[in-house]
């Protein structure tokens, strides 16, 4: 078994404890908080047995294999060097880290003392985006030619609340704010199809009225993007208004195309006309009916087998990783993906922050930025 | 007096600021964060002549802020708490938010305390039915099997004890049962609990341990002003309905709900299977209900109120008003 430590206890640690106890690989045995009281009531809650506001310290007395960085992503790299210089694997919560310049240290520093890294990047790991891999092995989708990404964020949810009521939340000292926080589970999903060399384009505003606080009011909460590469094309949004709060890869590809639906855990082939005339377009919703049939049988079979919890793919993510780390394979994330999907973070961020002459007072929003 | 009220802009703290200006007190600093709420205190303050009012929009996690924010008071009413998110998220905003405002009250010298805790810090899972819960009831030790919300509210309450019982801090408990009113929410668990289109009645027969916004707020006035250091004063009104009671108007007054009874023994069986299931399945489906919950939130109790009656509280809105005026809020409010 695996001697797992947890920096950071805030809310997203809860779920690091419990997937890393139920991938049978690892027993957490501490926490670190430089709040002790937030170290405290994860330990008591979850009945781990030390406690530390010391991260090195933690490391030095625990004897870890294994750190979790679940603390804010300005943090990480220090984290992360902290606990490879002394030995530990890392498994980093997402987002990796502020640029990708700290990813590029992060991935070199753990190459040099050979110890291996991964990021919660869970959408990887879901039903969804594994039977997109298998029918890509396949050939059935032929060269993928272009990605619609959709990202919906509530922000009347847990996180969107914490982000908007405390102006001092980390959100709002990343780059790219909101979008820096929730890119990284698009990009993970795109990094593998879109190539080192791409062209961006993006568009952020506010949408929402403004609430008084200079701080959280400049937090943009509408993206429309680009990224264009020689072959592969991306397009998306991260809407924080659009209802229901969709997440959705549309994959199109010179043979077939499919729709990746991670609230559904569903993937299945768009519509394709099989017949001529009103019977090809009777026909269509039926196969589709049929597909989306199928993908519920199978979710089903998942939720009887107990392979349906909300945090399935990390489970997945973490038992591949711990795997990798006790037999001494490669692991399951590849350092040049991580590289390309922060490299795309990057380029949507400068885009959207270079200031560009942009359409001012339009109705019911205030363009933050635009760019070419 | 100088009062410092937290979550002034709240559910609750808006009745407390109203019925501390009721009850003549006119030196208030309003802790409060949202803008719309800060207005709304200021047309209440508005209402009393001689009124003199501070808003501070501190964040108790903001530890030097809330130190300024304190300046001047002599008292402090602590409604502020984290009700929502998950566990960590809730102790976050209770716990290490009080723990701020403990050390400021130390810093600034505050004479009074008045800490609003809740019925949750209670052990009742040994408590057989009829038992009364009153102030001398046996307290949870940690909170950690009744649930996230009252995990944080237990360890507010040691915190405060641990860091301002032996000072010269007199502090005040006030446990209320279950808060409503007109801008509450409408249906509380104990009542029962709505899945797929379904409402399960678990509260039966129990008596619901009612008191309406304003009767709270009067009560925690009362102990503000005649309340002795470390005495405890749990709330709820008289002529308390049971759930089933609370339901049936709930349903002729605010909305039809398609309900299925759930009896104690089903509830209890089912709460271990589910205990056991989500073991099973490493939490495919989180423990929310447990054998140790069902017998806390479940077993029929008796409330009292007398304490509280014996330092000059009654509820001036009685409960069928209050009902009446609760549902009517919710019955205007969009689906």
């Amino acid at each position: 078994m695996l001697r797992v430590g947890i920096v950071g206890c805030g809310k997203i640690s809860d779920a690091h404890v419990e997937q890393a106890r139920a991938t049978g690989l690892a027993e957490v045995v501490a926490v670190a908080d430089r709040e002790p009281l937030m170290a405290q009531q994860i330990a008591q809650r979850l009945g781990i047995e030390k406690r530390y506001t010391d991260v090195l310290t933690m490391i030095k007395e625990a004897k870890l294999d294994v750190i979790h960085v679940a603390t804010p992503p300005d943090s990480h790299l220090a984290i992360a060097r902290l606990a490879l210089e002394n030995g530990c694997h890392v498994f980093l919560e997402k987002p990796l880290a502020l640029d990708t310049s700290q990813t590029q240290e992060i991935l070199s520093l753990a190459e040099k003392v050979g110890r291996k890294v991964a990021v919660n990047y869970l959408y990887n790991f879901e039903s969804p985006f594994k039977r997109l891999e298998t029918l890509l092995a396949q050939g059935e989708l032929g060269e993928i030619v272009h990605i619609e990404s959709a990202y919906g964020y509530d922000l009347n949810g847990e996180y969107g609340l914490a982000v908007l009521s405390d102006p001092k939340h980390w959100v709002h000292r990343l780059p790219g704010k909101l979008f820096h926080n929730v890119l990284d589970h698009v990009m993970c999903k795109i990094a593998p199809f879109i190539g080192e060399n791409f062209q961006t384009v993006a568009l952020a505003s506010r949408r929402r009225s403004p609430m008084g606080s200079e701080i959280v009011d400049a937090l943009p909460d509408e993206l429309r993007f680009i990224l264009a590469s020689d072959r592969v094309s991306v397009s998306g949004y991260i809407s924080a208004h659009a209802k229901p709060v969709t997440h959705t890869l549309k994959v199109l590809g010179t043979r077939n195309s499919y729709l990746l639906d991670f609230v559904s855990r569903t993937c299945t082939p768009l519509a394709r006309q099989r017949f001529p005339g009103s019977i090809g377009r009777l026909i269509p919703a039926i196969d589709q009916a049929r597909s989306f049939s199928g993908e519920a049988r199978s979710n089903f079979g998942a939720f009887w087998r107990h392979d349906y919890h909300f945090f399935i793919g990390m489970r997945r993510l973490l038992t591949a990783f711990y795997g990798s780390i006790m037999q001494g394979t490669a692991s399951p994330q590849k350092p040049a993906e991580l590289l390309i999907a922060s490299k795309a973070i990057d380029a949507i961020v400068a885009s959207i922050n270079t200031p560009k002459d942009a359409p001012k007072d339009t109705p019911n929003a205030q363009m933050e930025a635009l760019s070419l | 007096m100088k009062i410092f009220v937290t979550g002034a802009g709240g559910f609750l703290g808006k009745q407390i600021v109203e019925q501390l200006l009721i009850a003549g007190e006119r030196d208030l600093v309003l802790g409060v964060r949202q803008a719309k709420a800060m207005q709304e205190l200021k047309e209440v303050c508005a209402k009393y002549a001689g009124t003199q009012f501070r808003i501070e929009n501190a964040n108790l996690l903001d530890r030097t802020a809330i130190g300024r924010a304190l300046e001047g008071a002599d008292t402090v009413i602590h409604a502020a708490a984290g009700t929502k998110g998950g566990a960590a998220d809730m102790f976050l905003n209770s716990v290490l938010g009080t723990r701020n405002l403990c050390e400021a009250i130390l810093e600034q010298g505050i004479k009074r305390v008045i800490f609003i805790s809740s019925f949750s810090v209670y052990d009742t899972s040994q408590m057989r039915a009829g038992e009364l819960l009153d102030e001398n009831s046996p307290l949870e030790v940690d909170g950690v099997r009744k649930g996230a919300y009252a995990y944080t509210k237990v360890q507010q309450e040691h915190l405060v004890r641990q860091m301002l019982g032996e000072q010269k801090t007199e502090v005040i408990f006030v446990r209320p049962g279950v808060i409503y009113g007109p801008g509450g929410s409408g249906m509380s668990s104990r009542v029962g609990i709505s899945a797929l289109g379904i409402f399960a009645k678990l509260g039966g027969g129990n008596l619901l341990p009612l008191t309406q916004v304003q009767n709270c707020a009067a009560a925690i006035v009362s102990a503000t002003r005649h309340g002795k250091a470390n005495e405890v004063f749990n709330v709820t009104d008289d002529e308390l309905p049971s759930c089933a009671q609370y339901l049936s108007m709930y349903r002729k007054k605010v909305k039809k709900l398609t309900c299925v009874p759930v009896p104690y023994f089903a509830l209890f069986l089912g709460s271990k299977w589910l205990e056991s299931y989500s073991l099973r399945s490493k939490g495919q489906l989180p423990a929310v209900l447990t054998p140790y919950v069902v017998k806390s939130m479940y077993t029929p109790l008796k409330y009292s109120n007398q304490k509280l009656k014996a330092i000059g509280w009654k509820p001036e809105i009685s409960t069928s008003e209050g009902l009446n005026q609760a549902f009517q809020f919710l019955a205007s409010q969009p689906t």
